[in-house]
């Protein structure tokens, strides 16, 4: 079993706020991970650090075993790490299909232009709709898949995903949903985040509570939790035991 | 039709046709950066500047002097992206720094094509001699070869934004950085190139304008002006928008230089698109609002 990805006592911030404090995860290349954990608490900083969009001050990334703790956003994204970010507005003034094919813009991508753009339609049929409709046009539902399409057609070793269903109703979810397991099934290896932990223990094999930018706990799905556990990891209680 | 509004149109055409490209240019770097280039119109100053030494004082032909004005006026253009706007990408107030680094960039330019080309006007020779007759009105060759070029120069450009990979990769860039690197965009190389299309651009309608004007340091300056007018007129964005706004104001101008005369024509310009933008804040073809 050899690492995708492994992040070394990361720590991370926007000026003088640190956000990540010493946080360290890994993923092997045949398994998804699930990042929950309260709001505010450093859950799309950590997948702004690994995809180069901010400087951890410590710390080292490596991915595919290449050190990319300093790397450009772009070479990061190059390399094959793929990120949906969260409330994504991407490219509004562009259409659907030009930003499809646009996203993939590298030489590694360009290669699967096509058979990614059929995968990302079959997936989406909402896409394959709207495809000269342009993107500042589209329902929050729509923008999410377009987001997740993009990254696909990035042709992604790891994708992550920064709550694919946020703000979504609850039939919309469900497609993501299904959409997102698709994703999964097929191979390619995943880091979601997620508050529903449910919903996360669908999709990915462990999952990191992460609180004030720690990894305050690490579940395996072979020995998941409860509901009730969940809401008292999440509200306080005993969650030391 | 009388012989003046023929001459009108002819002239609104002409006119029409150097702000369409002198605009585009500008809107280019607008719509990628964010920033306006206020060197735009030092830009094309240094681009006829240089295609008459290698056209005129080099003897070497005016093709020449277009292709050198042309990557001259580029070269530039990366420079000045490179040490007076790149430096400023993160900062808050990027916007008004970058007014005041590119308004120094066009006071270097035009102080140092004096220091360096001398106060003697010079003039850039014509791509063909001769005039053409058009219902009684005069117009040279060369004029008439602009109002070609115009639109030949502006769909290539749409083509290359809308068609091309790399083109595309500029609208990314400037409608969303964070996306469009990750995608695997190096955004910095987008902005560069922008710039140093828009400069090249801007150099080589400094030649077509060089033809008809005299070479002086500020050969630039009331273009720029213009131009300025002419991306808020169309609404900042498209460059179809741009195109239009570029012909509204070319026949404006020459409508009421024939009515008003040459010395009211400016003011009259400015209070039109004051008005315009009172009633389309987002310009004559800014759908959004």
């Amino acid at each position: 079993m050899t690492m995708l990805l492994e992040a070394d006592n990361i720590t991370a911030g926007y000026g003088a706020v640190t956000v990540l404090r010493n946080l360290s995860l890994h993923l092997s290349d045949n398994e998804s991970i699930g990042l929950f954990g309260p709001n505010g608490h450093g859950k799309t900083t950590l997948l702004m650090t690994i995809s180069g969009l901010v400087r951890p001050s410590s710390g080292s990334i490596r991915y595919d075993g290449v050190d990319i703790t300093l790397n450009r956003a772009s070479d990061i994204g190059a390399a094959g790490l793929a990120h949906s970010p969260q409330g994504n507005t991407l490219f509004g003034e562009m259409g659907v299909a030009e930003i499809l094919e646009l996203s993939a813009f590298t030489r590694r991508a360009k290669v699967q232009r096509k058979t990614q753009m059929e995968r990302v339609y079959s997936l989406f049929p909402r896409l394959a709709e709207r495809q000269k409709q342009l993107a500042r046009t589209l329902s929050g539902g729509e923008r999410q898949m377009l987001s997740i399409g993009c990254a696909l057609m990035c042709a992604p070793r790891l994708l992550m995903l920064d709550e694919p269903t946020l703000g979504l109703s609850p039939k919309l979810k469900e497609e993501l949903g299904i959409a997102v397991a698709d994703i999964a099934k097929s191979g390619t290896p995943l880091v979601v985040v997620e508050q529903d932990v449910q919903f996360l223990l669908s999709l990915t094999d462990r999952l990191y509570m992460i609180e004030h930018g720690e990894v305050v706990r690490e579940i395996d799905r072979t020995d998941a939790p409860d509901h009730a556990e969940i809401m008292k990891l999440y509200f306080g209680g005993d969650s030391d035991d | 039709m009388t012989e003046a509004m023929i001459a009108t149109i002819l002239s609104g055409l002409v006119l029409g046709s150097l702000y369409a490209m002198m605009a585009s240019g500008l809107s280019v770097v607008w719509t990628t950066l964010g920033v306006f280039n206020f060197a735009h119109g030092a830009l094309m100053t240094l681009g006829a500047y240089v295609a008459w030494t290698i056209s005129e004082y080099l003897g070497l032909g005016l093709a020449a002097g277009m292709v050198a004005g042309t990557l001259a006026a580029a070269l530039a253009g990366i420079v000045i992206e490179r040490l007076l706007v790149r430096p400023f990408y993160t900062n808050r107030n990027m916007l008004l720094i970058t007014v005041m680094t590119t308004l120094a960039a066009m006071i270097i330019i035009e102080k140092g094509t004096q220091v360096i080309w001398g106060p003697r006007l010079k003039q850039l020779p014509r791509i063909a001699d001769g005039e053409l007759f058009i219902f009684g009105s005069a117009i040279s060759v060369h004029e008439a070869l602009i109002v070609l070029i115009a639109p030949v120069t502006l769909i290539a450009l749409w083509a290359f934004t809308a068609r091309t990979l790399t083109g595309r990769s500029l609208r990314a860039a400037g409608q969303n950085q964070t996306a469009a690197a990750l995608i695997g965009i190096h955004v910095p190389h987008a902005y560069g190139l922008a710039y140093a299309l828009s400069a090249g651009l801007a150099g080589f309608t400094g030649v077509l304008l060089g033809s008809i004007r005299f070479l002086t340091p500020t050969l630039g300056s009331e273009p720029l002006v213009k131009a300025m007018t002419v991306v808020i007129l169309g609404g900042l964005g498209s460059l179809g928008a741009t195109a239009g706004a570029a012909f509204v104001i070319g026949f404006l101008e020459a409508f009421l230089v024939l009515t008003v005369g040459l010395y009211w024509t400016p003011s009259l310009l400015f209070l039109t698109m004051i008005v315009v933008l009172i009633f389309r804040p987002n310009g004559l073809f800014g759908g959004r609002s």
